[in-house]
């Protein structure tokens, strides 16, 4: 059975009530549904908040997902717009230095997390910190609908059809959004370590 | 930047849809425009630092539970009340077509079918009285007992709701759980409206196709409509 045919089974049977199938179905997304959360939030506070939401939304619509696409697609069809919600209930207060101190502190978290692992590698646990936290500071600059196209692209793998739908925009917008928010990001990554 | 494919053409590089030829075609343009060229090279480089993040565990949180009545399951729930006039409707209609007789005298219950041998407009209006004071009397406690189960509804969804609230933010948030409860409770006097709205339509609208056929049963046996 493939991931998408496991999704659609566990799907069917949360349908009938099985509340373990439910809260598998759940677990095998949350990671992705989290990762898409804090990289567009900025911070792990919103973007459990939003991960909250997602599945909530996803609970309150399973009966209508009719399996014409993948659960994953229209799982951050759900998300893109849970996101959108988000933004526009709490105005942007994530400056970038804010975002900076919160993914510090989420590092600084995970780094305590993870003092118990001996097997880990401490110099690449450290470089994997300071990236994210960079990336998640950098992120957080970028306006919200080019932070959007960002994360669809890059890390959820839509065509830029797929993001122009989701936003209600043609494709050459998205695509406009998607240079323009590149160069962006190189600006700062040029002023984060001289790049 | 100077020219004005730059935008388009940086994009379509990452875009896995691309047929070869459009690909081709794309490398050609950057191998004989500069400006094209250093932002495409600058925006691989920044598409390769940002693949460099690396997925993040995610911390305890409180999934959202499965809701121990599951929709389906709600929803089939339903489904016998909105078919229950529906139901008596058949059944009356079907005992005015086939013109049902019931009689209880002295050897107990009889039925025939057929018409009777003096077939009368006064017994058939007589029938039709008794028929109306049937469903209206079936649709009233039909009504009472959908009121009487979305109060209990809607006392046992509270407390989950209640319950839930407490667990993941303790007894401190007093004010914004009576926030949650206005809220909830002005949610379901929505639905309950709307529900019910919409149950007296089916009814009516059963009602009035009862009617009809009652009409056309009454024609084909010579009766006045
Ligand atoms: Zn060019």
């Amino acid at each position: 059975m493939s991931l998408a045919e496991q999704d659609d089974a566990l799907i069917r049977a949360a349908l009938e009530g099985s509340a373990r199938s439910w809260d598998q179905l759940v677990r095998r997304h949350e990671t992705q549904v989290y990762n898409f959360s804090l990289r567009l939030t900025g911070n792990p506070a919103d973007a459990l908040d939003l991960m909250q939401e997602v599945f909530l939304g996803v609970y309150r619509n399973l009966h209508r997902f009719r399996g014409e696409s993948q659960f994953s697609t229209w799982l951050f069809r759900i998300a893109h717009n849970k996101a959108i919600d988000m933004a526009r209930r709490r105005p942007s207060s994530t400056s970038l230095e804010s975002a900076l101190e919160d993914a510090g502190d989420l590092i600084e978290a995970r780094w305590q997390q993870l003092d118990d692992v001996p097997e880990q590698d401490p110099q690449a646990l450290l470089d994997e910190r300071q990236r994210n936290a960079l990336l998640l500071a950098q992120m957080a600059a970028l306006p919200l609908e080019q932070r959007l196209v960002v994360e669809l692209k890059v890390f959820q793998s839509l065509t830029f059809e797929e993001i122009a739908e989701l936003q209600d925009i043609s494709a050459n917008t998205a695509k406009t959004r998607f240079y323009t928010a590149l160069r962006r990001l190189k600006a700062l990554m040029e002023q984060d370590h001289g790049m | 930047m100077a020219c004005e494919r730059t935008a388009t053409l940086v994009a379509d590089h990452f875009d896995d849809t691309l047929v070869p030829l459009q690909r081709e075609a794309l490398d050609q343009h950057a191998r004989h425009c500069a400006d094209c060229a250093q932002a495409l090279d600058e925006a691989r480089q920044t598409h390769a630092h940002l693949r460099t993040w690396q997925p993040q565990r995610v911390p305890a949180w409180s999934r959202p539970a499965l809701p121990s009545a599951p929709q389906k399951r709600s929803r089939l729930r339903w489904a016998w009340w909105q078919w229950a006039p529906l139901a008596v409707s058949c059944v009356l209609a079907l005992a005015v077509v086939l013109n049902v007789q019931i009689s209880t005298g002295s050897q107990g219950m009889a039925i025939r079918f057929g018409a009777s041998s003096t077939p009368d407009t006064a017994q058939l209006e007589a029938r039709l009285a008794a028929f109306d004071a049937q469903y209206q009397a079936a649709l009233q406690t039909l009504t009472q007992t959908l009121m009487q189960q979305q109060a209990t509804d809607n006392a046992r969804l509270m407390e989950a709701v209640i319950d839930s609230v407490v667990e993941q933010f303790g007894d401190s948030t007093a004010r914004s759980l009576e926030q949650v409860i206005a809220y909830f409770e002005s949610q379901r006097e929505q639905d309950l409206q709307l529900l019910q709205a919409s149950y007296q339509q089916l009814a009516d609208s059963d009602y009035a196709t009862i009617r009809s056929v009652e009409q056309l049963a009454m024609l084909v046996q010579g009766g006045q409509p």
